[in-house]
């Protein structure tokens, strides 16, 4: 993020100190700024203070977290998205893998009951480090996300919607943002398809782009997939990288 | 340690001693009326009304404890309950409840256990003394903590107010000179939390004018006493001590001691494992779980303040329903963390009424727990700050009001052969048992950040419907992954449980793609020679 000064003459009612004048707008500056504006788009913003800083869990994948600005951000909300089998799970795994590895403690209130022990505990999660809460409703899972955020203290709350189910209203995605931007919490939520909106500060959305067989018998090798950075509520946007995911995980 | 540190305690300790600081020092804090402070303690709204205990629901009950405020408008004990009514229209009756007085007397062990390492409950006295309850508790060096003993008996006398109990409080050298000074002080003082400190070598000068009464020597040889003109602990010990052990046997001897503070005393013991209850017996069966919450609530409450006094928290809660028609439903709620949070335990209890509610009315409660010592963080200058354990606790326990205590916890890799099998054990505090970066036991995880490929599981496996061809899968209908098998790897055949009929299993395992872009895990049950799902790859 760059912040330019505002040479274009207008100011903000907070920057209006005593009886200080505006100066007269100069065409030529003005012109060039809104030029600059509309080249650079979301990366300049005009005068003020810079935003500030937001600080990030690393997810390991460097492609990924190059793209996210240094990983998924605390104290917001992040969705994931995409259909069966696009590595979105194996991606909210690498996430929680960083994070306990660091020494931190995560939650995952697991609204679909499908979070597999084995498979995090390959994708190098420290089981001992994640409070899981299998939730038998989509929407316990997104009370249990409240709490768990109330609670503070987790480094991330892995909130997963991905099972089939009513559509949760866009008043609990305003809450769930807002409680989670008193934390410094990163509230990453899984689904089949995006539902947070607004509320997201990031939408990733996943597409499986090939599964990898490989050698004679075969084996699942891994599976290739794209991630698109389809909303960012500050900075740049669509975006799209590839991802392998290795496999075949413990069996 | 310096030479004039050293020195200075060396002078403090021989001043200690030329005083006789160092003395055992016993403090007794003593409800004159503990029935009626067990009702009040139980329903604290009927403080300042005419309140009156009867012995039994029927008419021909009498009255068997009166409050002040009853007393003053004429109540008296003994007298009928239609009396009684007639004497103060606003009389405020209620039954005799032995289980609220017992949850009471251990309320006042827990009062004192809060102050003192060391307390004792004072076995029941009889005659004029049966509604007393006492409690003893050691006072040696408490000065140093509350400047004075008095301020050690204020602070007793607060913390028993605290839980409803509201008595007196004495300090002496002895047991039975503490115990009789807190009568004395009960049966005279004009309001309750009066202390009263009695410094060593003076029990004897204060002990003589008191009345014989206060010894409770019993009716027949309180009569005695009078006839020989006994009206005083000084006059008792004016007579012969031999002479009176041959007329009127071992009691009289008793009293003697009593009266010279000479009786042999053991050590207080330490106090029994933290094991709590309250109870409550109803006046009207209760059917509706809205009220039976309320009752819930002030059970908890009272149960968490006790807790409070003793610097413990709720853990496991036992609760004990007696049943109209002589049914009982016993059942026991598990905590995933200690806690003291009423609102949560309250929802605990109520969950697990909706869940399973009882077979009929409910004519009486109990609640029993444990005490668990509160968690201490101790931070770490190298480690993340988790969730602070008290506010860990108090979530845990609202995860387990929501979806149960069995579907929270720390996931773990169980020790078994099957692909799909898992276990959740208790999740802890973190942090004390790991190092600050650790690596899990196991990780397949690869140095060169190509993050592993994960399965979702499907609990329960999902049937499918499978066409084979030379006995691999060519087709696949289910309602997670369905079409033309596009790739394949397997199978895997992974058996075992063998030795136990309920525990056998026999899976060949493929990964396969669907023409859909699904990626499952299929597996042949060979034993129901059915076809499943039970992970996608995700």
């Amino acid at each position: 993020m760059y912040t330019i000064p505002d040479l274009t003459g207008r100011r903000k009612k907070d920057e209006t100190q005593g009886v200080v004048p505006a100066s007269p707008p100069c065409p030529l500056v003005a012109r060039r700024v809104a030029d600059l504006l509309r080249e650079l788009g979301p990366q300049l913003r005009l005068g003020g203070a810079p935003a500030e800083a937001l600080v990030h869990c690393p997810t390991g994948i460097p492609e990924l977290d190059r793209l996210l600005g240094g990983g998924f951000p605390r104290g917001r909300l992040t969705e994931i998205a995409g259909p069966g089998s696009c590595g979105r799970t194996s991606l909210a795994l690498a996430l929680l893998a960083e994070a306990t590895q660091a020494g931190e403690v995560v939650a995952v209130a697991d609204g679909a009951d499908a979070f597999d022990p084995n498979s995090a505990q390959a994708a190098g999660v420290v089981l001992e480090r994640v409070l899981w809460m299998r939730a038998r409703r989509p929407r316990e899972a997104l009370r249990g996300a409240e709490r768990l955020l109330a609670a503070r203290g987790f480094a991330v709350v892995l909130l997963d919607l991905s099972a089939p189910g009513p559509r949760v209203a866009a008043a609990s995605w305003l809450r769930l943002a807002q409680v989670v931007a008193t934390t410094s919490t990163a509230l990453v939520v899984l689904s089949l398809a995006r539902a947070a909106g607004s509320a997201a500060e990031i939408a990733l959305e996943l597409a499986p782009l090939r599964p990898c067989f490989t050698g004679t018998p075969a084996l699942l090798e891994g599976l290739e997939t794209e991630i698109a950075l389809v909303r960012r509520r500050t900075g740049p946007s669509a975006r799209a990288i590839s991802v392998r995911l290795r496999g075949r995980p413990a069996a | 340690m310096s030479p004039q540190a050293r020195e200075a305690g060396a002078q403090r300790g021989a001043a200690e001693r030329s005083t006789g600081s160092r003395e055992a020092r016993i403090a007794c804090c003593l409800v004159p009326d503990l029935p009626l402070a067990a009702q009040l303690r139980a329903e604290p709204e009927l403080a300042g009304l005419p309140l009156a205990l009867a012995s039994g629901p029927g008419p021909r009950a009498e009255i068997i404890g009166v409050s002040p405020e009853a007393s003053r408008r004429g109540v008296r004990r003994g007298s009928s309950i239609p009396h009684a009514r007639a004497v103060c229209s606003e009389l405020r009756l209620r039954v005799l409840s032995p289980a609220l007085e017992q949850t009471a007397r251990a309320a006042l062990l827990d009062a004192a256990l809060g102050c003192a390492p060391r307390a004792v409950l004072v076995p029941r006295a009889s005659g004029a003394y049966a509604s007393e309850a006492a409690v003893l508790l050691d006072a040696s060096g408490v000065a140093a903590l509350f400047r004075s003993e008095a301020g050690f008996g204020a602070a007793l006398a607060a913390r028993a107010g605290a839980l409803g109990l509201p008595g007196c409080i004495a300090v002496a050298s002895s047991r039975s000179v503490a115990h009789l000074a807190a009568r004395r002080l009960a049966a005279s003082a004009t309001q309750p939390g009066e202390v009263c400190v009695l410094p060593p070598g003076s029990e004897s000068a204060w002990l003589a004018p008191l009345p014989i009464d206060l010894l409770d020597p019993g009716d027949a040889l309180a009569e005695t006493l009078t006839r020989l003109g006994v009206r005083t602990l000084r006059d008792l010990l004016r007579l012969p001590r031999s002479a009176l052990g041959a007329r009127l046997g071992a009691p009289v001897l008793r009293l003697i001691a009593l009266a010279r503070g000479e009786e042999p005393e053991l050590p207080l013991p330490v106090p029994e494992p933290s094991h709590l209850s309250e109870a409550i017996d109803l006046e009207f069966a209760l059917e509706q779980l809205e009220a039976l919450a309320f009752v819930l609530q002030g059970l908890l409450s009272r149960l968490l303040a006790r807790l409070e006094a003793r610097r413990l928290a709720c853990g496991e809660i036992g609760l004990a329903l007696s049943l109209a028609g002589g049914g009982r439903d016993a059942r026991r709620i598990g905590l995933a963390a200690p806690t003291l949070d009423l609102r949560v335990l309250v929802r605990l209890l109520c969950a697990s009424l909706e869940a399973q509610p009882p077979a009929a009315a409910v004519v009486a409660v109990a609640l029993e727990t444990e005490g668990r010592p509160l968690s201490l963080d101790q931070l770490d200058l190298f480690r993340p700050a988790g969730p602070a354990p008290a506010a860990l606790g108090r979530t845990l326990a609202e995860l387990a009001a929501l979806c149960g205590g069995e579907r929270i916890g720390a996931p773990q890799v169980a020790d078994d052969h099957r692909p799909d099998a898992f276990a959740q054990v208790p999740f802890r505090a973190p942090g004390r048992g790991l190092p600050a970066r650790a690596q899990p036991a196991n990780s397949e995880r690869s140095t060169d950040a190509e993050p592993g490929l994960a399965v979702r599981a499907l609990r329960p496996p999902v049937a499918a419907e499978v066409h084979t061809q030379h006995g691999r899968p060519e087709w696949i209908r289910s309602p997670v992954a369905s079409g033309r098998v596009v790739q394949l790897a397997g199978p895997w055949r992974t058996t075992g449980g063998w030795w136990a009929r309920e525990q056998r299993f026999a899976y060949d395992y493929f990964d396969v793609q669907t023409s859909d872009g699904s990626v499952a895990r299929l597996r042949f049950d060979h034993l129901t020679q059915r076809w499943q799902i039970d992970g996608l790859y995700d």
